[in-house]
């Protein structure tokens, strides 16, 4: 758990393996941020990093705000707040405009 | 399971290792080799889809050989018979060839039962190798599932003289007595053993239940591999949060998922079934350790149902490439 936050930050999520160094972890959190908010946008949803809270913060249109720890829990909180799964093979995905 | 060398009648002795897509049937074989099993054995790696992926775990095999590019059990049949054949003409040319046997590791989507009947049927192959022996691996996790809505999971287990409950650490409390009630009502005749990566666990079979299995519609979308160059030049990050995606939202269509990719710390080894994805390995570079065709880094296999081929790619090229 994080002291500073006291978030359950869960180490070891399959995604985060191939970086082998604090630098190279950091830029994979943000490499992975924009992939993740491609995903995203057909959905009006947005991630969020700070580089300092652990995991990642996702919003809805309406301004809610959940903080998850790992890709697997932004997929199952997104479609909650979206109200469907993210599916990256959906027409809404593929079809999206921007 | 001792290897039979020096067989009287002088056939090869060959021993089939099947289970559905994911059970853990490379791990298995690993192990074995890890203790010294099946060290002079021949090795036939059988892959549904084009992308060897299984002969990278095998690296301590004598000789292993890939069989890529359809089951075994019906469109890659000639390519098997084939590879037996050649087998068995080096071991009588040579009478040295080294080896002790065949084992056959089959893929995920064939039954070893049809691969036995077809073998059995070969005018050659009936007179110069022996069926020793049908290992089928079942996963202790998703076996349940398998069982109820896969004819082909249940046809594994029906031509099996062992059957090996997999990963029987990650399953409910209950539900590996009742998976293996399930299987002895299947097959009441094969021995029934449980293993965690290979090395056995005790199981208590007691008196469970077994659990009830629908009538399965015979017309199910068929299990189909699909391939995704997704590129030698460091696609991980990409490549990891489109699949993760996928996975969550399709996890019940895509069985299995495997592949090589690089990322920055090296090449993975990607494995995945249904949204269970294992800790990606990170495989030696240099070539020298391997058996069997080099990895195709940059292509994954999905094998799934009820997907299109289309969309996986415009998909890919629009969130991942």
């Amino acid at each position: 758990m994080c002291s500073a936050c006291g978030f359950p930050a869960k180490p070891g999520h399959w995604t985060d393996a191939g970086a082998s160094s604090p630098a190279e972890r950091l830029r994979l959190r943000f490499i992975r941020l924009a992939s993740v908010n491609r995903l995203l946008a057909p959905w009006g949803l947005k991630a969020h990093d700070d580089g300092a809270t652990p995991g990642l913060q996702l919003f809805a249109p309406g301004g809610a705000r959940v903080l998850v720890d790992d890709l697997e829990s932004l997929w199952l909180e997104a479609a909650r707040m979206a109200g469907e799964p993210i599916d990256p093979l959906s027409a809404r995905a593929l079809d999206h405009e921007g | 399971m001792k290897a039979e060398a020096g067989r009287r009648d002088g056939r090869i002795p060959l021993t089939l290792l099947g289970g559905f897509l994911g059970a853990g049937k490379s791990t298995w074989l690993r192990h074995q080799l890890h203790e010294g099993r099946f060290r002079k054995r021949h090795f036939l790696v059988n892959e549904a889809a084009l992308t060897p992926v299984d002969n990278l775990l095998l690296g301590k095999a004598a000789r292993v050989e890939v069989l890529a590019g359809g089951c075994a059990c019906c469109d890659g049949l000639p390519a098997l018979v084939a590879a037996l054949r050649q087998i068995c003409d080096e071991a009588t040319t040579s009478g040295a060839s080294g080896i002790d046997g065949v084992l056959l590791e089959t893929s995920g989507l064939a039954d070893p039962g049809a691969i036995a009947v077809a073998l059995a049927a070969d005018q050659v192959l009936a007179r110069r190798l022996v069926m020793e022996k049908v290992v089928v691996i079942v996963d202790a996790v998703h076996g349940r599932d398998q069982l109820a809505g896969e004819p082909l999971a249940r046809a594994q287990v029906e031509a099996a003289d062992e059957l090996i409950l997999s990963k029987p650490l990650l399953a409910k409390y209950g539900d590996l007595a009742r998976l293996a009630a399930t299987i002895r009502v299947l097959n009441p005749t094969a021995v029934i053993s449980a293993a965690e990566h290979g090395t056995p666990v005790s199981l208590t079979l007691g008196s469970a239940l077994p659990f009830p299995l629908p009538v399965v519609a015979a017309m199910a979308e068929p299990i189909r591999p699909y391939r995704i160059e997704v590129g030698k030049d460091g696609g991980w990050i990409a490549l990891s949060t489109w699949l993760s995606a996928l996975l969550q939202s399709r996890g019940d269509d895509v069985v299995r998922v495997k592949g090589i990719v690089r990322a920055p710390a090296g090449l993975l080894l990607l494995q995945s079934v249904r949204r269970m994805v294992q800790p990606p390995e990170i495989l030696p570079e240099r070539d020298a350790w391997l058996s069997g065709p080099a990895p195709e880094e940059g292509m994954i296999v999905l094998i799934g149902r009820n997907l299109d081929g289309e969309l996986l790619e415009r998909s890919w090229r629009r969130f991942g490439a």
